[in-house]
């Protein structure tokens, strides 16, 4: 409890050192409201005989006064909207002026049937105006807030362009040119382009112009993966001229891949998992075993059939990964009786790392030890 | 109907000093700049294309503030009318009004803004103690 209570206390402290002054009326944005209403209620005070000023007295009544002013606007606008209105009239500033005032008293204020015209506000007023000296405010106020002028987008219907696709309302902002974002293209479009009449062919070459400078354009790269993807679906794999990022996506068995080899003991465990897998030797490619899940990520792009997916379901084997025993049956190299140097290199260098740790971690404890016994003796 | 036709003189009298007050206004131009007054009553959500109220409310809280420092100027002078009898040096010195939190903090209290400050701040709670009684 107790300390509950002190952290409380250290968060308002906290919060009040971070907002010393009332959110409202002493914001930054409202600095230079403030520092007019310093000036004013100055010039004010110097009228009614003052001759110097504390700064904090200062501050403090042009901070009052300027809740003054928010408080009038504010039941105003009450006594406005109860009355159904939106915009307010002199009538709810009387009863707004009646309001502050109801703490000192006016005269008339205990009468039952007074009339808000012939409020006691009004005529102490009026009787100020009449007394007091004409004082001007010494700087010249500019109109405040300014209101930024936004930059206006035409929409489509202002620009009278036709939006590219039925699901874009004409009255949104229209895209920006082509040319914006297009400009080194265009340049070399029209000297390369004139020599290649076919349409395709120029979108290829633009797009291996684009890579080459490795200018990411998402939606032209979209489209053009759209085109080569239908085009292409069909006859297979597209010729090295083009990007190999936009080349349609490769099946199974197209390209020959060397196999990946796990370790005996890994394939062992896989086998004995999954008595549907058919190659239980040491040599498991690993990309037959995800091919049905590269499939599944392909067929998304492209038109998906219902007998791809079907091969997912029937050959995915289930594969468990044990995480920590791996290093150490691995580390040792010397388990692998019947493997080949080279594959045995392989496995050697995705886990050479690991061996590298182990080296490090073998050497600090020698190090230590050493230590250890240098300090004993 | 002599009395209703009293009342009506009556309202028609003060709707006509209501009015002739507002054109008036606009000759009179308030210390409080009207852009700062139109600031404050579009923040609190006031709407009003007028501008004779928004002059309305700038005299309005000129004479506010007129009342708070007359206020505070009658207790500065009270104060050194007191001190005055103590000392006459002072009385030399002091010629200069000058507008301070203690001062300003007794006007507005009349008018139900309660503005207190801490008298002074001391490091600890036994600051300023008999150094007898401290050390029980």
């Amino acid at each position: 409890m107790n300390n509950g209570c002190l952290e409380n206390r250290k968060k308002e402290h906290d919060n009040s050192q971070k907002r010393p002054k009332s959110y409202k009326f002493g914001s930054k944005s409202d600095d230079f409201a403030l520092a007019i209403a310093k000036v004013a209620v100055a010039q004010l005070c110097e009228s009614v005989g003052f001759q110097g000023f504390h700064l904090s007295a200062l501050e403090t009544l042009s901070d009052i006064s300027v809740r003054y002013i928010y408080s009038i606007g504010k039941t105003a606008n009450l006594s406005a909207n109860l009355a159904g209105r939106v915009e307010g009239n002199v009538f709810d500033i009387i009863h707004g002026l009646e309001d502050l005032g109801s703490n000192l008293g006016f005269s008339g204020a205990s009468d039952v049937d007074r009339c808000v015209v012939s409020s006691g506000v009004v005529k102490d007023i009026t009787h100020f105006v009449g007394v007091s000296d004409f004082i001007p405010f010494a700087y010249d106020v500019p109109g405040f807030p300014v209101v930024k002028e936004s930059t206006k987008t035409g929409s489509f219907w202002e620009k009278e362009e036709v939006p590219p696709g039925e699901h874009i309302p004409s009255w949104l902002p229209a895209f920006p040119d082509p040319e914006t974002y297009e400009t080194r293209l265009s340049v070399e479009n029209e000297t390369m382009g004139v020599s290649n009449g076919k349409k395709t062919e120029s979108e290829l070459e633009r797009v291996e112009r684009k890579m080459d400078r490795s200018l990411l354009n998402l939606q032209l790269r979209f489209a053009h993966n759209e085109n080569k993807g239908g085009s292409s679906h069909g006859s297979g794999y597209v010729a090295t001229e083009s990007n190999p990022y936009l080349a349609a996506p490769l099946h199974v068995g197209e390209k020959e891949v060397s196999p990946v080899v796990l370790p005996t003991k890994l394939s062992n465990e896989v086998a004995l998992r999954n008595p549907v897998h058919v190659d239980v030797g040491n040599h498991v490619s690993v990309l037959e075993t995800f091919a049905p899940a590269i499939e599944a990520m392909k067929s998304g792009l492209c038109d998906s059939d219902n007998g791809k997916k079907k091969l997912l379901y029937d050959q995915r084997p289930t594969v468990r990964f044990k995480i920590g025993i791996g290093k150490k049956s691995l580390g040792t190299i010397s388990d692998f009786g019947s493997q080949n140097e080279e594959d045995l290199l392989k496995i050697a260098s995705w886990f050479g790392n690991d061996n590298e740790k182990d080296d490090k971690k073998r050497r600090v404890e020698k190090i230590l030890k050493e230590s250890v016994e240098s300090s004993k003796e | 109907m002599n009395h209703n036709r009293q009342s009506n003189d009556g309202n028609h009298d003060d709707d006509s000093a209501l009015s002739d007050f507002l054109a008036s206004l606009m000759d009179y131009t308030p210390t409080i700049p009207d852009e700062l007054v139109e600031h404050y009553l579009a923040k609190s959500g006031f709407q009003c294309p007028d501008v004779r109220l928004i002059r309305l409310v700038a005299v309005a809280t000129q004479k506010f503030v007129a009342e708070v420092a007359n206020d505070a100027l009658q207790h500065c002078k009270a104060r050194q009318a007191a001190v005055v009898k103590d000392k006459r040096e002072k009385q030399q010195k002091d010629k200069r009004l000058i507008l301070t939190m203690d001062d300003l903090s007794k006007s507005l209290r009349e008018y139900g803004v309660n503005v207190k400050q801490q008298e002074y701040f001391a490091d600890s709670p036994s600051t300023g103690i008999d150094p007898a009684t401290r050390d029980e």
